[in-house]
């Protein structure tokens, strides 16, 4: 199944740019230890769109999007970002594509030796020429962004577990990506925080003007933030769409998950959703 | 004329009979294969990582602060452990020498093998296994929790390698400070000799230091010294592999510093049985 033939997303929480395709999987084949993950994954992002991969536990979501930025390498298939196939590069070669993108991992990884101006601030001092001062400038106007202003001197165990996330975000945001990829970034949170951080995809999606996919298994979460969204079961994308279409027409394995997660389906989406767990 | 030899005539095992006999064997050779196929992985990666950190010390960028940081961390910090042990190393030597030559009516040369033992052998080692265990555990378990943190992907996605920012600055920091905590520790231990020589054993401070003028050469310092450099190198790298192969939770974090503790001292001294004939060759 193809997403670039996917339909015009209709909805929320805005309209799907119709941009060029900027990050291509291409049958993409993924065994860990004699088990099949990824069976021959296809899917096409286009720039300035938010597509949540969505799908149980344990089925490959984050293993598909750690083939984004060559975190981990297919056992067949390729992976084009950029219209760059990221497959035989090396690590050093893999650098200038990765500087275009940016990852909040699902527990942070804020470097816990620094503080959170330092975490912040890591990429710019790492890859731009700024003076201190302007890096304290870009870090206190991010850290407002994610609405966290004046947590500078903060460590991060400091922090609970949502305002790490957001920091993470903050760091994320600093270089100004072309492309955000988010790794379960509700997990472990309350629904009033996860809704918080869903409006933040959205926000900084329109404001730094990025290309985002969020892997999550929360379904609210990807109501509230997908242009389109990708199920992933058994090892391939069953469906890809805007989520009205998979309320109403989606695959039979879809509306299971969809009801295992205490979200009605069927009925359109008018429903507040209620989250079982 | 001899009868013919009687010849086996029940029925030939058939070849699951003879399979299911061997099978314990097969067992441990198909287990040997394995833990040794694992072994090469183990060691393949690791000189993998020594030569990246090889190519990383010597091109851009460098990380020189971090440097610093870690020769405090990993130097500084160990003055300490290495500094006592020395001390009473050198204390027991003294005494246990001053047994075994009184004897000979040898207690005149003290000074000359307490200093000698120190500075060509025991000195660099056991300040090797003391950093071994304090520094090697410390670096595999940092980076140990980086790595299942996710800490150090976050590092490879924002395009920084791991190697450049957190392998280079930890070898080059081991390596720089093992002569001078060797250095510190030599002469350590040469005191805790003298102050037991003076105190025990009735001698006078000339007749310690005397001997052990006469006794020392600029290359026993050097072949004691030069040794370190590469105990330093083993050390930090056998620390970071560790670190960075972990995989899991706080389990295997605990379970690598186990292994590098282990590995470094095993390595320090297998390798300083060959870099001692070495330099005894030079």
């Amino acid at each position: 199944m193809s997403a670039t033939t996917g339909p015009t997303p209709t909805g929320k929480p805005a309209p799907a740019p119709a941009g060029e395709t900027i990050v291509e999987f291409d049958n993409v084949w993924k065994r860990y230890g004699g088990k099949e993950i990824l069976a021959g994954v296809n899917l096409n992002i286009r720039r300035g769109e938010i597509v949540c991969v969505l799908g149980p536990s344990g089925t490959g979501k984050s293993v598909t999007l750690r083939h984004i930025n060559g975190l981990t390498k297919p056992d067949e298939g390729d992976v084009r970002v950029f219209g760059q196939s990221v497959i035989p590069l090396s690590e050093e070669q893999l650098s200038p594509i990765r500087r275009r993108l940016a990852m909040l991992f699902q527990g942070g990884a804020l470097f816990d030796s620094m503080n959170v101006e330092k975490n912040v601030g890591f990429p710019l001092r790492e890859h731009t020429d700024k003076s201190p001062k302007e890096i304290a400038e870009t870090v206190a106007e991010k850290l407002a962004m994610v609405g966290l202003p004046g947590t500078q001197r903060k460590m991060p165990s400091e922090l609970s577990g949502g305002m790490r996330k957001r920091v993470a975000l903050a760091r994320s945001i600093a270089l100004e990506p072309e492309v955000i990829l988010y790794d379960e970034p509700t997990t472990g949170l309350d629904p009033l925080t996860s809704e918080k951080i869903g409006q933040l995809i959205v926000d900084i999606n329109h404001r730094i003007r990025t290309t985002s996919v969020v892997v999550t298994h929360d379904v609210v979460m990807a109501r509230t933030v997908a242009n389109r969204l990708a199920f992933l079961h058994q090892g391939r994308f069953q469906f890809i769409g805007t989520f009205e279409e998979a309320t109403r027409s989606g695959p039979p394995v879809l509306m299971e998950y969809f009801r295992s997660m205490g979200f009605p389906c069927g009925t359109g989406t008018s429903t507040i959703p209620v989250l079982k767990s | 004329m001899s009868a013919p030899k009687p010849q086996f005539t029940g029925p030939q095992p058939s070849a699951t009979a003879i399979f299911y006999r061997n099978i314990g064997w097969l067992r441990f050779v198909d287990r040997f294969g394995r833990k040794g196929q694992a072994a090469m992985e183990y060691l393949g990666g690791m000189a993998e990582l020594a030569w990246q950190t090889l190519v990383a010390a010597v091109t851009r960028p460098f990380y020189s602060g971090e440097v610093l940081t870690q020769m405090d961390e990993i130097g500084v910090k160990s003055l300490s452990i290495t500094g006592i042990t020395a001390l009473f190393t050198g204390m027991v030597l003294a005494l246990q020498t001053a047994y075994s030559l009184a004897a000979f009516g040898g207690k005149m040369f003290v000074g000359r093998v307490v200093s000698l033992s120190l500075v060509r052998e025991l000195g660099p080692v056991l300040t090797a296994l003391m950093v071994g265990g304090r520094v090697g555990s410390g670096i595999t378990a940092e980076i140990g929790s980086m790595t299942v943190t996710e800490q150090v992907d976050a590092l490879r996605a924002m395009a920084i390698s791991p190697v450049r920012r957190l392998v280079v600055p930890r070898v080059l920091a081991t390596l720089l400070m093992m002569p001078v905590l060797t250095a510190l520790a030599d002469v350590l231990g040469i005191l805790g000799g003298l102050l037991i020589s003076v105190v025990e054993l009735q001698m006078t401070a000339q007749d310690y230091l005397g001997g052990i003028w006469q006794q020392l050469s600029i290359s026993d310092f050097m072949s004691g010294l030069g040794k370190t450099f590469f105990f330093g190198f083993e050390i930090a790298l056998i620390g970071c592999w560790n670190g960075l192969k972990v995989e899991g939770g706080a389990a295997a974090v605990g379970q690598a510093t186990t292994r590098t503790v282990v590995l470094a001292s095993i390595c320090v001294l297998m390798s300083d049985f060959f870099l001692t004939k070495l330099f005894l060759a030079l």
